[in-house]
């Protein structure tokens, strides 16, 4: 709840509260509902509505959000495509309303949601900025104090006077941002703006955003681009169908994030395992991941050990069957590879009996992130295919932090190493 | 839970405020609240329409920006720049002039020049014609940001309106050869003409400003009114002196884009006019209909750009 108290440190900026947002995917359906809310609106009937309310062709895009964010705080907004960041965004932002719930902040908003937003190409960059900063709200004083820095933030100076028309589009992406910098709310809305420009250019946004936070200005993040996010952000909100399913700390969510995202490939089960059934009888039967002690466990940090257990099932004797398992990340591929095989472990399986393989990793050198395994039992020889599974014993690896801003470890494996200087 | 709040802003209550908070520094002093749901804002209709104004004041740095925006761009890549915009009235006057030289149809009898009367009539009809296209236009022009920015919605309405008024003061710049070629004698009338001029583009507006969210969520709408409006001018008596019997002085009576066009020529070309009455009582409607047409115009937005966006 916001109160109307003098402002502090922590004060809440954002209270987004138990918010539902609806769409139709009906493109005749949609026109056609659209007339009615319009008319609801306009008689002023409009009304709570939510997963009981829905009308034919419709679905949830938001469904029961529910954060808030306080004075100074960044938070990156995560999930896939469709996952309800955009629309969530859309809302805070003012530009639809929800169905349901209420979101109530104390203070303006600023969006930098598409750069150059209203640019004309046949002006200059010198007229478009003053163009542009008036649709962020800002006035003609404001830019006219702020325009040189604008023109070197941007690094555009030696074109500043041609035509829009003829910058890369880079360039206008770089002037785009140079504006919305200068914008200075309680609340700025950030949507996929930050792969402009180059490396030295995105740095210099980053920094920016860092300077923005340290002056109390809240900022909401929605990237894809995870490995940038801790650059700024301390905390993370991930959505998914959208719900949201973490709000907290920036390093679980991301693991999570990358979760949804090997759940998104693994679509059609929705985020189950995939298993076709065994031709030959002999299954892969259960896939379980455990700690040392035999504990079924999801969570673990880089250097404990892991554990697999394997089932194999048969209704009729096999042997010399060879497991093969590949490890899976979400967001990087395959990060490696191994069989019963390469280590000349070779088990048979009775009739009707089940026997369990152990796979063990010792001290993990796996860093934050969601991992899972695509498993493959075979014959004696590589063309005696019997079953294979995808997406099963999904674990994360929640800590310690990693750093991606060259102050520490960071990418997917430990290494282990040493550094000599001369 | 809303009881303690300071204030609360309704939708797009805020727009008005963020003016006075760019460039505030990180002790931001204003602190107002603003608040979302799915609560109809026509439900307190008096700060709804204070909404509207404070918006609207706060859109009119955006709106002229935008303004220069397009006059320039739309000038700029052109060799013969603003004759384009004397160019229409002057391409029509003309063809109809030449039409009833050759008999093709009746004017009535005229108590002015032909050719002074239809391309007076010819540049309040297109002024008019503009004026209810121009807030789906404003819309469809700016969809790319009414659909990822907040901004004063209302700054679009101006800018739409501005547009209107500005080719409207061109055109009527060509009136001035033509009052000293046939020899028009000025009178205090016409000192009238702009203020019913202007209450006639509000009034088109107005009616365009009703249209518009049925015309964005159908496009029939765009395409009747791109059709309709060639015979609309056909049945509003521009070309022809308006008839004072029944069923003709229907046109006047009937047709919203009668009473304050005929009206307002007369002003200009005679200084009085017969047309006072239905002029009076559409001019009285003028305003009101454009405030419920800025009303619809605003909490129709929110539900057009979710069927932009999806």
């Amino acid at each position: 709840m916001i109160h109307s108290a003098t402002s502090n440190d922590d004060e809440l900026i954002l209270d987004v509260d138990h918010v539902w947002k609806i769409y139709c995917r009906n493109l005749k359906r949609s026109m056609r509902y659209g007339m009615r809310d319009l008319g609801r609106e306009v008689f002023g009937n409009g009304r709570d509505r939510t997963q009981s309310d829905l009308r034919p062709g419709e679905f949830c895009a938001v469904k029961d959000a529910h954060f808030q964010v306080r004075s100074g705080e960044c938070v990156g907004m995560l999930g896939p495509n469709g996952a309800g960041k955009s629309s969530m965004l859309k809302l805070i932002n003012g530009l639809i309303k929800p169905d349901s719930g209420t979101i109530t902040i104390r203070g303006s908003v600023g969006a930098m949601i598409e750069l150059g937003t209203g640019f004309n190409p046949v002006l200059s960059g010198r007229e478009n900025i003053y163009i542009n900063g008036s649709i962020l709200g800002i006035s003609k004083s404001e830019i006219d104090a702020q325009f040189e820095a604008v023109v070197e933030f941007a690094e555009l100076g030696h074109v500043i006077d041609s035509p829009i028309m003829t910058y890369s589009t880079g360039m206008k992406m770089r002037l785009g941002f140079s504006i919305g910098a200068n914008l200075r709310p309680k609340l700025l809305l950030i949507d996929e703006v930050l792969a402009v420009g180059d490396v030295g250019f995105r740095m210099k946004c980053f920094a920016h955003l860092r300077k923005l936070v340290e002056e109390g200005v809240c900022i909401i993040l929605v990237t894809h681009a995870v490995g940038m996010l801790n650059r700024v952000a301390t905390r993370s909100v991930v959505f998914d169908r959208g719900s949201i399913i973490h709000d907290g700390d920036l390093e679980t969510g991301c693991v999570v994030y990358e979760e949804t995202m090997g759940a998104s490939d693994r679509v059609g089960n929705k985020g189950k395992s995939k298993a076709q059934p065994s031709t030959t009888g002999v299954a892969l039967a259960a896939v379980e991941v455990v700690d040392l002690n035999g504990n079924a466990n999801k969570e673990f940090e880089t250097g404990q050990d892991v554990v697999v257990k394997v089932e194999v099932s048969s209704d009729r004797p096999a042997k010399q069957l060879n497991l093969v398992a590949a490890l899976w990340s979400p967001v990087h591929g395959r990060i490696a590879s191994m069989s019963t095989a390469s280590q000349n472990v070779e088990f048979d399986v009775a009739g009707h009996v089940t026997v369990t393989v152990t796979l063990r990793f010792e001290k993990v050198p796996l860093l934050l992130g969601a991992y899972h395994f695509n498993l493959s039992l075979y014959g004696p020889v590589s063309t005696d295919f019997h079953h294979r599974v995808s997406g099963v014993g999904n674990f994360r690896i929640v800590g310690p932090p990693t750093c991606s801003l060259g102050r520490g470890i960071n990418g997917i494996v430990k290494m282990s190493h040493q550094w000599k200087i001369k | 839970m809303i009881a303690a709040f300071r204030s609360t802003k309704g939708y797009y209550g805020q727009v008005g405020l963020r003016k006075k908070q760019k460039y505030v520094n990180s002790n931001i002093s204003i602190n107002k609240i603003t608040r979302y749901s799915a609560e109809s804002d026509v439900r307190n209709p008096i700060k709804l329409l204070g909404d509207i104004a404070a918006d609207a004041w706060s859109g009119r740095d955006l709106a002229w920006r935008l303004f220069l925006r397009n006059v320039r761009g739309m000038y700029r890549q052109t060799f013969l720049g603003l004759f384009w915009a004397f160019l229409p009235p002057i391409a029509n006057t003309a063809v109809w002039i030449f039409l009833r030289q050759q008999g093709v149809f009746d004017t009535g009898e005229m108590t002015v020049n032909a050719t002074l009367y239809i391309l007076t009539g010819m540049i309040l009809w297109q002024s008019f014609a503009d004026a209810v296209m121009m807030p789906l236009k404003v819309l469809n022009q700016n969809k790319g940001m009414i659909s990822k920015l907040r901004f004063s919605r209302e700054a679009l309405v101006i800018l739409g309106l501005g547009e209107v008024f500005f080719d409207l003061a061109i055109r009527m710049l060509l009136l001035i050869p033509a009052f000293v070629w046939f020899g028009v004698s000025l009178s205090w009338a016409m000192l009238l003409a702009p203020l019913t001029i202007a209450l006639m583009v509000v009034w088109a507006s107005g009616i365009g400003l009703l249209l518009m969210p049925i015309g964005s969520l159908y496009q029939d709408v765009g395409r009747f009114l791109q059709l309709a409006i060639p015979f609309w001018m056909i049945i509003t008596p521009i070309i022809y002196v308006a008839p004072e019997t029944l069923p003709g002085s229907l046109l006047v009576w009937l047709n919203p884009a009668s009473p304050l066009l005929l009206f307002s020529r007369d002003l200009i070309l005679v200084g009085g006019s017969s047309f006072l009455l239905p002029a009076v009582l559409v001019g009285l409607m003028s305003v009101p209909l454009f405030l419920l047409g800025l009303v619809v115009f605003r909490i129709s937005i929110p539900v057009l750009v979710e069927r932009m966006s999806t």
